[in-house]
Order: C-alpha cells, then sequence, then structure tokens
C-alpha cells in the first residue's frame, strides 16, 4: 500500500510542477485549454492531500524516528517541519490562481502559478533530502 | 452579490498557518488540543486554514491593495516558517 500511496503522492506533485508550466505557456495566447488546466491543477492540489496525508501520518513516525537518531536530526526538525506545513498551502495557492483564470484575471495569476512551481519543486526536494537522510 | 475575494482569504490563512504552528510549537496543550480535536495536528491546521481561506474570502470587501497584501502575506509566511523551525532547532 506504502508504494501506491507514495507513486499517487509523487505523480500528482509532479502534475502540480507541469501544468502550471503549461498554464503559464498557454496564458498569453488565450487557449481554450485554460480554464480546463488550471481547474484540474486546483482539483489536483487538494487530492494530494490524501497521499501526503497517508504517508507522513501513517508511514512517517518510523522514518522521523531513524532519521532523528541518525547524524542529521535537523533533517527533521528543520526540512521536514517546513515540507508538511508548506503543503498545506499548496491547495491555497493553486485554488487562488486557478480563481483567478476563471474570473479571466490570468495575468494577474502568473506569479502565483510560478509559485506552486517553485514551493512543489522544493517540497520534492525536501522529500528526496529526509529520504536520504533516513538511509544515512 | 458580492465577490469572492480569495487575495484576501489566502492572506488570512497564510498568517494563520504561522500562527498555528508557532502556537503549537511553544505551547504544548494547543499542540495536544489540535490532535485531540482532529485526529492530528496537521490535519487540524489544514482544515481551520481553509475554513479560513473559505470564510474569509467570502466577508472581506475587495480593494486595490488586496493583491499586495495577499503576496507578501504568503511570501512572508513562508519565509517565518522557515526561519521558526531552524530557531527552534537551534534554540
Amino acid at each position: 500500500m506504502r508504494d501506491l500511496v507514495l507513486i499517487a503522492h509523487i505523480l500528482i506533485g509532479l502534475a502540480l510542477i507541469v501544468l502550471p508550466v503549461l498554464i503559464l505557456r498557454l496564458s498569453s495566447k488565450k487557449s481554450l485549454l485554460l480554464k480546463p488546466l488550471a481547474g484540474l491543477a486546483a482539483i489536483l492540489s487538494w487530492l494530494l492531500l490524501l497521499p501526503a496525508g497517508i504517508l507522513y501520518i501513517m508511514f512517517y513516525p518510523a522514518t522521523k524516528t531513524l532519521i532523528k537518531s541518525g547524524p542529521y536530526p535537523w533533517l527533521h526538525s528543520i526540512l521536514m517541519e517546513t515540507k508538511e506545513h508548506y503543503g498545506l498551502l499548496l491547495p491555497l495557492i493553486a485554488t487562488l490562481a486557478a480563481y483567478l483564470v476563471f474570473t479571466n484575471k490570468t495575468k494577474e495569476s502568473r506569479k502565483w502559478w510560478i509559485l506552486l512551481i517553485v514551493i512543489s519543486l522544493l517540497i520534492g526536494i525536501l522529500g528526496r533530502l529526509l529520504k536520504i537522510g533516513a538511509i544515512a | 452579490m458580492k465577490k469572492f475575494n480569495a487575495y484576501l482569504g489566502m492572506a488570512v490563512s497564510s498568517w494563520l498557518l504561522t500562527v498555528l504552528i508557532i502556537a503549537s510549537e511553544i505551547f504544548e496543550p494547543f499542540k495536544n488540543f489540535l490532535k485531540d480535536t482532529f485526529y492530528h495536528h496537521w490535519i487540524g491546521k489544514g482544515i481551520i486554514i481553509t475554513l479560513a481561506f473559505i470564510i474569509f474570502g467570502c466577508l472581506l470587501k475587495e480593494t486595490k491593495s488586496d493583491e499586495k497584501i495577499s503576496w507578501f502575506s504568503v511570501i512572508g509566511s513562508l519565509i517565518i516558517i522557515f526561519l521558526f523551525f531552524v530557531l527552534e532547532y537551534f534554540i
């Protein structure tokens, strides 16, 4: 079950990088795909909380014990704590960006899509660092 | 019908998340309250800031500076959250 949830977590996380990139590329062309893609990004950002929550609440405690007893306990105390809370803002940022697209404020939405890409990337990198910390 | 103010809903939620994080880390009974009420403090924070996004987005009137307030609130919150955990680790 863990692997399935992890794959869903990674795939949806990747979609939250790819979709905003597509939206940014299409935003100057007034494409008909803009609103469906923005809506999909917002929906996926909420859906992502499900695998994220399952991994964090059910499976992470064992990893946390490993990290905290290892050579890099700050990986949990600083990076994981930051990651888990940044993740809570992702769906709100995606919803705000999608709302702006749906209310025809596409130009104003651009920086929010960029922020979504940056935070999603950052969360992915932090997750990778935690994995390295757990096996160190 | 009044328009939904997503900008200020976002601003309130981001500051509220920052406050919830600091309060739950500094004041253990508050973290336990979130755990007891919502099963996990992370779920509690998520539900509270989502409700704040909806409620304040519906209640607050639009002003010209909403976009700036919202942007700097989110960026400020992201920085403070990271710095708080750095400080908490070293102190």
